[in-house]
């Protein structure tokens, strides 16, 4: 008896904590719709891997496209129109990330969705948003096949604001050579993590066109939990450098092995090395690293210098690259969707041709131009780890 | 070739230390705790929230195993004392546990979020020194010497302790160890403290070495934890420690006789033969149960 009238009140209770809840959130959200009566909000969509294997990169874009529609919204939105961000976790699954580009596309009815964080959940994902000619941007797909030609058909409604590893990793074989002299290295990567593999392929690739030898690929796991015995046996070769193909938990492993037993040999990254954590985790043992990166938190440019101390500001931390893309392709939208007549129409074909015609956006990133894929055109920048800080040597 | 046997017997340690908290629950209480990656992960963020408040890392070390061992208790009157009050099966336990592994891993994740941590800049010892002219550095020697210690002080209380007593006799029968007079649920609890406190210590060292702490860093061990166990014998302690250094020294070996790409497939394939041979494990005296 007791029980049951206990359980009659709990319920009460929680049904009107969940009245004053829906109360308050209308109120709160009352107040900037009257202001923006006259022009509806124009959705935007992010699928995220805020939880599961990608919850590394996840929570730091959403962080950034969040900034970045705050800001533009507190601006005055693009033509009056406020942005609202609708945010999916695709669980670091591909299946996740279906669902999630499902319910944007039918029920949300979203202009366009960010992400998602994964380039195989974006394999997966990006058709359903092309069937329902719903514009994607990519902020951190790498991989191949992602837009201009694709396995599943047309892309045509699929942009990537994110640097490939084919047009970070050249650059940057070419920088190492020209200005450290390199002659030999040994290519270490972790054979079971697609971005890491696809990078080990492209430089391989590079370092042989650009004469530099090869003395020994070694692989690794991406899960291991050591990494002192590959990097004796790539020690034991006696490179003039060690370039290693992998995302920054390896590659912290890999840098603070190779500083204990030969310190001041160059090790060179691909994207993975462009996070904090790195010269966080390794300290004194990430000095001198080099890789090739979309961005770097020390750019003087103006753009840059407002979203790090914005960013700071907010979420009380450095930014990362993943953060800073997010970011960057919210601007990307914004200027295509000012010159998109009625960008709320449910037809998206005309905000696709206007995505197409970006030229020169100024982000953080720098300037930002799609290709006739609509790939990403941008600067790369070699970046070294001086003084626990990335620093450009290009 | 020193180096490697060196770089063998480091990751063996660690192997081993965390394989130990798995295998001594297992042992006593025929449970597999899926919570002890959490837990592991649980004593390398306790020591970086001391260190962060000024406590030297060896004190940091201690505190991690008593959190982390009064964590292990809590997680037993929580997640599966129940379960036993009932006679539910292992399998409800294991999924019990795993609840149990994703609130811990949340919680960390909420406090300190995904990224990669570091301790305190200089509060770890960065000297190398050189032996028989390997280069060796203080931290791993440190590291090793305390997984070695940490095995040794087990076996002693296991094997010739009150406490050890009382844990051999609950994990032959916990009816006839009751009816014998010894405290049963004060048995189990030490069995948890003992386990997560190790557990907990394997991470701290774990995160020592490299500095470079995340929420889910447990993860990578469960594995290589059910391979050591099942190799050493399950619920056999000295198996535990046996099967680590064969699977550390079998993954090092295979770097000199295998293209790194089968690296795995050369460890585990000799740990698959080492069953062959030996179905209950090296040191495994019972049948392997059917969970």
């Amino acid at each position: 008896m007791n029980k049951s009238i206990l359980g009659v009140l709990g319920a009460l209770a929680l049904t009107i904590a969940a009245c004053a809840g829906a109360t308050t959130n209308g109120g709160a959200s009352g107040s900037p719709a009257a202001t923006t009566a006259a022009k509806p909000d124009i959705k935007v969509g992010a699928v995220l891997s805020l939880t599961g294997v990608g919850n590394v990169y996840g929570p730091t874009q959403r962080n950034g496209l969040q900034l970045a529609v705050d800001a533009i919204n507190a601006a005055g939105g693009a033509n009056g129109a406020k942005l609202q961000l609708i945010v999916e976790d695709d669980q670091s699954t591909t299946d996740g990330g279906i669902t999630a580009f499902k319910k944007l596309t039918a029920q949300d009815r979203v202009t366009v969705i960010f992400g998602p964080t994964l380039s195989n959940t974006a394999v997966a994902a990006d058709p359903v948003a092309q069937s329902a000619q719903t514009p994607v941007i990519a902020i951190s797909n790498t991989g191949d096949g992602i837009v201009g030609k694709c396995d599943y058909g047309p892309c045509d409604y699929i942009f990537r604001v994110s640097l490939g590893e084919s047009a970070a990793i050249p650059q940057t074989v070419k920088t190492v050579k020209a200005k450290l002299n390199i002659k030999s290295v040994v290519l270490m990567y972790a054979q079971d993590d697609k971005f890491s593999s696809d990078g080990f392929a492209i430089f391989k690739k590079n370092l042989t066109s650009a004469g530099i030898t090869i003395k020994k690929e070694i692989a690794f796991s991406k899960n291991d939990v050591d990494l002192s015995g590959p990097v004796t046996q790539a020690l034991a070769e006696d490179p003039d450098a060690i370039v290693d193909s992998s995302l920054a938990g390896p590659a912290i492993k890999v840098l603070q092995e190779v500083n204990r037993r030969k310190p001041g040999l160059p090790v060179i990254g691909g994207n993975g090395f462009n996070t904090p954590a790195i010269a966080k985790s390794a300290g004194a043992a990430a000095e001198g690293a080099i890789s090739g990166a979309a961005w770097y938190l020390g750019n003087p440019s103006a753009e840059n210098k407002a979203f790090v101390s914005a960013y700071k500001a907010k979420f009380n931390a450095d930014p990362d690259q993943f953060a800073a893309q997010a970011y960057s392709a919210v601007y990307v939208y914004l200027d295509a969707v000012k010159r998109t007549p009625n960008p709320t129409s449910v037809l998206h074909d005309k905000l696709r041709d206007q995505l197409a015609l970006t030229t020169g956006v100024s982000t953080p990133l720098g300037e930002v131009s799609f290709n006739a894929s609509h790939d990403v055109s941008q600067q790369v920048y070699v970046v070294q780890i001086k003084n626990g800080q990335f620093t450009p040597i290009n | 070739m020193a180096d490697q046997i060196y770089n063998a017997i480091f990751i063996g340690s660690i192997y081993a230390l965390f394989a130990l908290g798995f295998t001594l629950v297992f042992s006593v209480l025929d449970i597999l705790n899926l919570a002890h990656p959490a837990l592991f992960t649980l004593g390398a963020f306790t020591a970086l929230f001391a260190m962060q408040q000024g406590v030297p890392a060896a004190l940091a070390v201690v505190v991690a195993f008593v959190v982390c061992g009064i964590a292990g208790v809590a997680l037993d009157r929580v997640a599966f004392a129940p379960l036993r009050a009932r006679g539910a099966p292992p399998l409800s336990a294991m999924i019990s546990s795993i609840g149990v592994a994703l609130i811990i891993t949340r919680l960390i994740q909420f406090a300190y979020g995904p990224d990669f941590q570091s301790y305190p800049a200089g509060s770890l010892p960065a000297a190398v020194y050189s032996l028989a002219g390997v280069e060796l550095d203080t931290l791993r020697s440190v590291i090793i010497a305390c997984a070695i210690g940490l095995m040794l002080a087990l076996t002693y209380l296991v094997r010739r302790t009150r406490l050890g007593r009382e844990l051999r006799a609950l994990a032959e029968n916990p009816r006839a160890a009751r009816l014998l007079g010894i405290d049963v649920d004060r048995a189990i609890a030490a069995t948890f403290f003992l386990s997560a406190g190790l557990g907990g210590v394997a991470g701290v060292l774990y995160g020592f070495a490299t500095n470079s702490p995340f929420s889910q860093m447990g993860l990578a061990f469960e594995l290589k934890a059910f391979a050591v166990m099942i190799v050493g014998g399950m619920g056999s302690i000295p198996g535990a420690v046996l099967g680590a250094y064969l699977l550390a020294f079998g993954e090092i070996a295979s770097l000199a006789v295998l293209p790194s790409e089968l690296r795995d497939a050369f460890a585990y394939g000799l740990l698959f033969i080492v069953l062959l041979v030996r179905p209950a494990g090296v040191l495994g005296r019972r049948p392997p149960d059917r969970v």
